[in-house]
């Protein structure tokens, strides 16, 4: 029994990993810029869904809809108006989008978001038998919407005028610029539907706990961590390493103890980069799976 | 239709292009002949605007200073300031050195790419036009784009110049590294995209003897400086031509 347990609740861990990593891997895919803003932008949006629910009685659908847009636009205006100035220059990349975490994430602490009131609702209420476990539905659509993104972000890559300059300005900004191709206008479009993919992560997901500022920058943590075991960029790289390190955390926490599992992932992060600091998909550089 | 006036060019205090002026009509094919280091892709990079792009990453780095004196005109109009996404909208496309294309994206995938600025039927209709300028990409759609030859890659890379629907299409060094007889078949196809598409040409190459015949007019660069100009012809029987580049 537990066993079949354990296979369906890594399942689950192992999806709600890969939502959340999905969106940082596309904005550093194509733009190269590591958006350390990341965790901040998924919990704001969470906040901002939970704020026109329940302060403005909007619904449930509206409301995070206009959330994910929101944060989309805020995630391009954050590279029109400051990645672009250092764009290329790494180390201050990723100062500018840490401190921009850091604004956002204590702002909400400051302003008071402690407490149970903050939490989303589900999508479906129950729980269904798998097996002779019990599952949420809520936790069975995550799996769902993970593979709807993917196929999504695929189309998208492979049959979109857009789509297809992203992927030309992931593999040569010069090449594309001389084709017509404008990077900046490109990598703001990608950070922006990065930071859509993670709100739309955020609305998913946290209904199955409560909106805490500190779980903004486990995120963050959960998010490096995968994208650094798959290898930067790489989608196909990020779902296997989701699954890895999804059933490893699950394990851990059946058979030793929860707290343990945020050791997890950094340890995979230490290991992969003593063996294979390129990450498990990283030195193949393929597009379809670098999206 | 393309004037540039005094260019010069500094990468730091080292001079890449000294005073250069030059010329191309509508409808010509026009060489720009010299050897390594002459400043012939650099001249590229400041045509199609790609220059400024570098020059603005350097210097948020921090790194080499660029310098671009001189004014280039096209059609007209004044564009030494232009951004080259601007550049290609107004006509003016650059196939880069070392045959640039998407390693990791097939064939037909390149060449979607490279219509983002066409509509989709109009997409699919340059794909066939390209495919019947260079029947031997047909066979290789598939296919990586890494996975192909040299000359396929510049075949590929040319095609891919193409779909942006250029009124002047600027080459660097289209034959680097292909052999004699995929050099011949190139200039074959070059003179053919002319004739049929009605492209101005600005070519510029430092394997000259395939090239020359095929120009309507030609300069020679040497260390940034303009040191000869005239027909293809003219240069083709300049004694100086020959000792230095035929190897006579």
């Amino acid at each position: 029994m537990i066993v079949y347990s354990m296979l369906i609740y890594g399942l689950i861990n192992s999806a709600i990993l890969a939502l959340m990593a999905l969106g940082f891997n596309l904005a550093f895919g194509i733009s190269g810029v590591a958006n350390f803003a990341y965790g901040a932008i998924y919990i704001v949006g969470g906040f901002i869904t939970w704020t026109l629910i329940s302060t403005l009685n909007i619904p449930y659908a509206i409301s995070a809809i206009s959330a994910i847009i929101i944060m989309g636009v805020f995630g391009a205006l954050i590279y029109k108006f400051i990645i672009k100035r250092i764009r290329g220059l790494v180390m201050s990349e990723v100062i500018a989008t840490f401190g921009i975490s850091i604004v956002l994430l204590e702002l909400l602490r400051y302003v008071g978001l402690i407490g149970f009131k903050y939490s989303l609702p589900v999508f479906i209420e129950g729980s269904v038998e798998i097996l002779g476990a019990f599952v949420d539905i809520q936790r069975l659509l995550i799996i769902g919407l993970m593979v709807l993104i993917i196929i999504a972000l695929y189309l998208f890559t492979h049959y979109t005028k857009t789509g297809l300059a992203f992927r030309g300005i992931a593999q040569e900004e010069h090449t594309s610029l001389s084709l017509g191709i404008n990077p900046d206008r490109i990598a703001s479009l990608s950070m922006g539907i990065g930071s859509a993919l993670g709100t739309f992560a955020a609305i998913v997901i946290l209904p199955l706990g409560t909106i805490t500022v500190d779980s903004g920058y486990d995120v963050l943590i959960s998010a490096l961590s995968v994208c650094i075991v798959g290898g930067l960029g790489s989608t196909f790289g990020v779902i296997i390493a989701s699954f890895i390190i999804g059933y490893a955390q699950t394990i851990t926490a059946m058979y030793l103890a929860p707290h343990w599992t945020m050791l997890v992932s950094l340890l995979a992060i230490l290991i992969i980069l003593a063996v294979k600091p390129s990450g498990l998909l990283g030195h193949q550089k393929e597009l379809e799976e670098r999206v | 239709m393309l004037n540039v006036d005094k260019l010069m060019v500094f990468y730091e205090n080292a001079i890449a292009i000294n005073e250069l002026s030059i010329e191309v009509n509508r409808g010509e094919i026009v060489g720009i002949i010299g050897s390594n280091s002459a400043g012939k892709t650099t001249l590229m990079n400041t045509i199609s605007g790609l220059l400024l792009d570098t020059k603005l990453k350097e210097q948020r780095k921090g790194g080499e200073r660029i310098t671009i004196f001189g004014r280039i005109s096209f059609l007209e109009r004044d564009i030494t300031d232009l951004w080259a996404d601007e550049r290609v909208k107004m006509g003016i496309v650059l196939s880069r050195e070392r045959h640039p294309v998407f390693v990791e994206s097939d064939v037909e995938e390149n060449l979607k790419i490279a219509s983002y600025l066409l509509s989709r039927p109009v997409m699919r209709e340059k794909i066939e036009y390209i495919y019947k300028i260079f029947p031997a990409l047909v066979p290789l759609r598939k296919r990586k784009a890494g996975f192909l030859s040299g000359g396929e890659q510049q075949m590929l890379a040319i095609g891919m110049s193409l779909m942006a629907n250029p009124t002047l299409m600027l080459l660097d060094e289209p034959l680097l590294g292909l052999s004699p007889a995929i050099q011949v078949k190139l200039i074959e196809s070059i003179v053919a995209i002319r004739k049929e598409a009605g492209v101005t040409i600005l070519i510029c190459e430092q394997f000259a003897r395939p090239v020359l015949p095929v120009i309507d007019r030609g300069y020679v660069l040497e260390n940034g400086m303009l040191t000869l100009h005239g027909t293809g012809e003219e240069l083709y029987n300049n004694p100086e031509i020959k000792a230095a580049y035929f190897g006579v």
